[in-house]
């Protein structure tokens, strides 16, 4: 345990490197938040609730999931495999004394909690500048629910974008499917509009894909709506952690083998 | 002139040639830009859809205006795909390893053969499907708006030949020429922004900006934005007039006032790209640039 601890001090550490990425990153969440701000400005000129919206309550919504999407920053595990297994350098991570999976969850340990401070203090400004009346959940056990299945969900997109990026041991180009993956996940983990104004069809679509649980669910606990999902939430999003390592056990067996060490 | 404008053709074409070759080469690359960027623009649409199922306007514009807005941007992204996009997105690169002097030591402008040498024939379905969006959004109109009134006024009236299908042929027009003007808009926008790596040595901000700026933008109609909002998105990074204006001047809410500001804009953005551009090349120190 102590080892990966290690690795995610390092990459906390070099973070610091970079210092003016992490007040760019900071300062570039407000084009979410000005987007919900104009936006739903105008909606809400003409109506006083939209779905189980208020307006404060829509911005609130918009700045926890903004920063919760913000924290997950895993997109970058699946290219990284892809590019090294691509070049043959992959090979890197298999003569480190670690398991390579657990080396990305420890890398994006140290990745977020430093980003964590930052991405809080953002949400902090951009409450202050736009004037938003913050909405917050009172009761301290859906709060915890909602950390646990914010985590899990950030656990469960290390995996997937881990799943992702061995698939390129089988499949020579993976670039554009992650691509189109990054623009669906934007919609499906509520990002862009809150999934609760969807139709009642595609709601319970979506509550059957583990997308639902990583930011949208969290978001919408944090707001004080969908309590009756929490407890629902928190099961699902774990199975769907079990059934992925599954599958990138059965991919990493059979598609490892592929792999030369010299690049395609 | 004459002979300038057919020698650049002759170059286009070879181009293009070349273009081709080397992405038939990567077959499933061939589409990646329509894929991608298709998606991108149907999950718009797909969210604007979750949010008029909620509401009947917004800021005035229903359900047809908004379609007919992203359709519209995704055609300004779709023509700024497959003719510039990868070309001109190359600048810092070449810059940065000194493989800019090979464009300047050839018989053709530098910036004509880096606009016009990476075109992407792969994304030519992402325009049809743009102009399939427009059209569908044309017919879905707000039944309040003024187009719709015109409409149905030309063909109870009489049976015009100045109308194509049902649209008034003048808006169509007015709206293929603000199509045109703010696709020259788009372009020099993404000089201007790469043009900077010819005065320092990163540029991941002016990127960083342009993604916000065209993110938001694609998001949100110029109508939503007020006080310096507007004054950002309208003048400083102009992102926000890119789709706004073909759209008004189809719909009927183009005034001349509107007109006069939006030609300025890219006359002012024009100017600024050719100074920027050609005082940059001279700045331009090969590879220690």
């Amino acid at each position: 345990m102590r080892k990966y601890w290690e690795i995610s001090k390092t990459y906390m550490k070099t973070q610091l490197a970079w210092k003016a990425d992490v007040i760019f990153n900071m300062f570039f969440t407000v084009t979410k938040i000005l987007f919900a701000w104009l936006l739903w400005g105008i909606i809400f000129r003409e109506k006083e609730r939209v779905g189980p919206f208020t307006f404060d309550g829509m911005l609130s919504y918009y700045i926890i999931s903004s920063f919760l999407s913000q924290l997950e920053m895993s997109g970058g595990i699946s290219s990284e495999i892809h590019d090294r297994i691509r070049n043959g350098t992959f090979s890197k991570y298999m003569v480190l004394p670690v398991g390579i999976e657990r080396y990305f969850m420890a890398m994006e340990l140290g990745v977020v909690l430093f980003y964590l401070v930052f991405d809080f203090l953002a949400a902090a400004i951009w409450i202050f500048v736009f004037q938003i009346r913050f909405v917050f959940a009172a009761d301290w056990k859906i709060i915890a629910c909602a950390v646990v299945i914010a985590v899990l969900g950030m656990v469960f997109m290390v995996q997937l974008n881990y799943f992702l990026g061995l698939l390129a041991l089988k499949y020579q180009g993976i670039g554009t499917f992650l691509m189109i993956k990054n623009n669906l996940a934007a919609l499906v983990t509520g990002s862009i509009v809150p999934l609760a104004l969807f139709p009642e069809v595609f709601l319970c679509m979506m509550r059957m894909l583990p997308f639902y649980y990583v930011t949208y669910l969290p978001a919408m606990l944090l707001t004080g709506l969908c309590r009756e999902e929490a407890v629902t939430g928190l099961l699902a999003i774990g199975c769907w952690c079990l059934v992925l390592q599954f599958l990138i056990h059965i991919v990493w067996k059979n598609y490892i083998r592929k792999y030369d060490g010299v690049g395609i | 002139m004459r002979k300038r404008v057919k020698k650049n053709m002759r170059v286009l074409k070879e181009l293009l040639y070349l273009r081709f070759h080397g992405l038939v080469v990567f077959r499933l690359d061939f589409f990646g830009p329509f894929f991608v960027d298709g998606s991108l623009f149907f999950i718009q649409l797909f969210a604007f859809e979750a949010v008029y199922s909620n509401v009947t306007t917004i800021g005035g514009w229903g359900r047809g205006e908004m379609i007919l807005y992203i359709g519209t941007f995704s055609l300004l992204n779709a023509v700024n795909m497959t003719i510039y996009f990868f070309g001109v997105n190359g600048i810092p690169d070449k810059v940065k390893s000194g493989e800019l002097d090979l464009y300047l030591t050839k018989p053709v402008s530098p910036l004509f053969r880096l606009t016009f040498e990476h075109m992407s024939p792969g994304s030519v379905p992402l325009i049809l499907m743009s102009v399939c969006m427009i059209v569908y959004g044309a017919g879905h109109l707000n039944a309040n708006s003024e187009i719709v009134r015109v409409q149905e006024e030309a063909v109870r009236q009489f049976s015009d030949s100045r109308l194509v299908g049902a649209l008034p042929a003048e808006r169509i027009a007015a709206y293929v020429f603000w199509v045109l003007i703010m696709e020259i808009l788009y372009y020099e926008m993404e000089v201007l922004m790469r043009s900077v790596s010819l005065y320092l040595v990163s540029m991941a901000r002016m990127e960083q900006i342009e993604v916000a700026g065209t993110d938001l933008c694609m998001k949100l109609p110029g109508i939503a934005f007020y006080g310096i909002y507007k004054v950002i998105f309208y003048m400083i990074l102009p992102y926000g007039i890119m789709a706004t204006l073909p759209v008004q001047s189809l719909i009927g809410e183009m005034n001349w006032r509107l007109g006069i500001f939006g030609v300025s804009i890219v006359l002012v953005f024009s100017v600024l790209t050719v100074v920027v551009w050609k005082r940059g090349l001279k700045h331009y120190n090969s590879a220690s640039s």
